[in-house]
């Protein structure tokens, strides 16, 4: 080129305005690439579209009363969604959340009337019922080896049966609650406008903390990417396995008390059960959770559970029927399973582009 | 793999010496009908380097899966510095101080170059049962200069490192253990001449060391010849050749191996014979 002469070093030394904006600009960029391949970073700026939609076209979502509806439509999804991407990440699936959610209320309440143990205990043994059948998918699962979906949609079934036989298809009173007053019972496990918020905080961040920094996290990522790696490099994989169904399991089955008290009967309604259970996976699909496992956070779990409570408040707020919220869940879905996809390709360098 | 018989008198019988770290006496094992071992005996002297040769499904990484724990094998004894060994998982072999490179690397792609570094060897934080990121990161730095070979961060996934550094991650991780004897399933593959050279340098210098037993598995001959103190020739699931690389050349090894294919030939050739015959007699 003409112009350089070759007697301007000093030229390249300082850069003058536009390269130095350039500079800057990529900075931008790259921080901005950064934030969207986290792999919450995608869910976050959805939610936050959402959320701001909501809060600008219509002038009741951001009221308290309307806030305090939007909890029950995401918390139970939350807590859920977390044991869920435990499983996820193992490169499986449970189905049967929907069942255990459905059947454990009404161990509880069995536990509570009709063998007489105090409100906790029978809780506790609910929960121990819950996690009995994720031992028995996780066991399927990885000791007999049949895949996780074909167990758990049998397991879902029978479950689901089994609610229905031994509840007379009748709804109960969820023991410890009341019409009348909230105990502490109540109050704690479910009844308080806040009880399941706090627990779903709770669960989350304790799972994501396990899930980043033990070792049980970083196997069950290991089992997910690389079953015969990780058995190779000595890890229990069966026993990774067989943990995640148990926890998931019995996260269901307190989702499903929770939810109980809170609404203070116990309803066989297996098909209300399936909706939940599949809004729980789109929580955790939307928060970035590969079903082809290794790759998933409980973090991104929670907020994709509180995108779908911000879709469902809203919708309600704006009057819209309610038929458009499994349109813009479907959509929402599949958008971000497209920006999974691509995330996950930059993160681990696999050919993008 | 041919149902071709290895001449019996070529078959290696049981051999003892006082200074084996090592010994596998009619080892075998089958996956259902498939016959992957038939009948192993080998040896191995304290900082000695074998090398194992081999067709494709010859054999040779069952035999290093049941030395590592991973298969336990149908029948035949083991023992380890004199003691029976009998290891019953990956873990409790490490912990007799057998540790192994496998073929597929053993990597997580999702997890970064540390996390693979310390899987299930992770280092814990007391009281609470949390990682030590901070530690293992430190010595997964030292053990991978340790190895010349290298890898500019890790804390990235590795499954956007080249072929090279994943093997040389997988190498780094075994041979920083405190293990006496060490197993590599085909430790060159997947690299370029300069990594390849960088993993025999290390292991030349294990072995100058004189601490660990090796047995390698490799394809190529010239490997054998540059790294190896003896080499063995696995055929159709028996050993069917041993000799130190002194004693022997690339010209007999290659000459064992053509002659396996003679056979194999010679083999299908019968067998299509017997068939056309049964046809003949059938029409």
């Amino acid at each position: 080129m003409a112009v350089a002469s070759g007697s301007t070093p000093p030229a390249e030394a300082e850069p003058k305005g536009p390269a130095k904006g350039w500079a800057q600009r990529a900075g931008a960029l790259s921080l901005a690439q950064r934030f969207l391949t986290l792999r919450e970073g995608s869910i976050i700026i959805v939610t936050l579209i959402a959320f701001l939609y909501f809060a600008l076209s219509t002038n009741k979502f951001l009221t308290s009363s309307s806030l305090k509806a939007l909890l029950p439509y995401f918390a139970p999804f939350a807590i859920m969604a977390a044991g869920q991407v435990f499983v996820m990440i193992n490169a499986e699936i449970d189905l049967s959340i929907g069942a255990v959610y459905l059947f454990t209320p009404f161990i509880f309440y069995k536990l509570n009337a009709n063998v007489g143990l105090p409100l906790v205990l029978a809780m506790i043994g609910a929960l121990i019922v819950a996690m009995l059948v994720g031992l028995f998918n996780g066991l399927v699962v990885s000791v007999v080896g049949i895949s996780s979906f074909v167990t758990t949609l049998g397991t879902l079934f029978t479950l689901s049966g089994l609610t229905l036989i031994i509840s007379h298809a009748t709804q109960v009173t969820t023991p410890g609650t009341s019409v009348v007053k909230v105990g502490t019972f109540a109050q704690i496990f479910g009844g308080g406008t806040y009880s399941e918020l706090f627990w779903a905080i709770g669960i989350a961040l304790v799972l994501q903390l396990v899930l980043t920094f033990t070792r049980w996290g970083i196997y069950t990522v290991a089992v997910g990417g690389n079953r015969l790696g990780a058995a190779e490099a000595g890890v229990r994989t069966k026993l990774v396995l067989t943990r995640n169904f148990v926890m998931c399991a019995g996260l269901a089955g307190f989702v499903g008390i929770l939810e109980a008290v809170r609404a203070a009967t116990t309803t066989p309604d297996p098909s209300g059960a399936n909706v939940i259970l599949f809004q729980a996976i789109s929580a955790a699909v939307i928060g970035g959770t590969l079903l082809q496992g290794g790759s998933g956070t409980v973090i991104g779990a929670f907020i994709g559970a509180i995108f779908l409570g911000i879709l469902q408040d809203g919708l309600n707020i704006k009057g819209v029927s309610a038929n458009y919220f499994y349109f813009w869940l479907g959509i929402a879905i599949l958008i971000a399973m497209a920006f999974n996809t691509y995330v996950s390709r930059v993160r681990t360098g696999s050919g993008h582009g | 793999m041919a149902d071709v018989q290895v001449p019996q008198e070529r078959i290696v019988g049981p051999q003892t010496a006082d200074d084996d770290v090592l010994r596998v006496e009619h080892v075998r094992k089958s996956f259902g009908p498939i016959t992957a071992v038939r009948d192993i005996n080998l040896h191995l002297r304290k900082g000695e380097v074998l090398g194992l040769l081999g067709d494709n499904g010859a054999g040779k990484s069952t035999l290093i899966k049941i030395l590592c724990g991973f298969h336990r094998p149908d029948g035949g004894t083991m023992w380890l510095k004199g003691e029976p060994y009998a290891p019953k998982s990956v873990l409790d072999a490490r912990q007799h101080g057998i540790d192994t490179v496998y073929q597929d690397l053993a990597l997580v792609d999702q997890l970064t170059v540390y996390q693979n570094m310390f899987l299930f060897r992770e280092k814990i934080r007391k009281p609470l049962p949390f990682l030590a990121n901070h530690i293992m990161r430190r010595e997964t730095r030292k053990a991978l200069e340790a190895t010349g070979i290298n890898i500019p961060r890790i804390d990235v996934p590795v499954a956007r490192l080249s072929g090279g550094q994943r093997q040389a991650i997988a190498v780094a991780r075994t041979i920083s253990g405190d293990a006496d004897v060490i197993l590599l399933d085909e430790p060159l593959a997947a690299m370029g001449a300069k990594e390849g050279a960088l993993i025999l340098d290390l292991i030349a210098r294990l072995k100058a060391e004189g601490r660990v037993s090796i047995i390698m598995i490799l394809h190529n001959y010239i490997h054998v010849f540059q790294a190896c103190d003896r080499v063995s020739l696995i055929q159709d699931g028996v050993i069917a050749f041993d000799r130190p690389t002194a004693e022997t050349s690339v010209e007999e090894l290659n000459e064992i191996v053509v002659e396996e294919y003679r056979r194999a030939r010679q083999a299908a050739m019968a067998e299509e014979a017997g068939v056309a015959r049964a046809e003949d007699n059938g029409a």
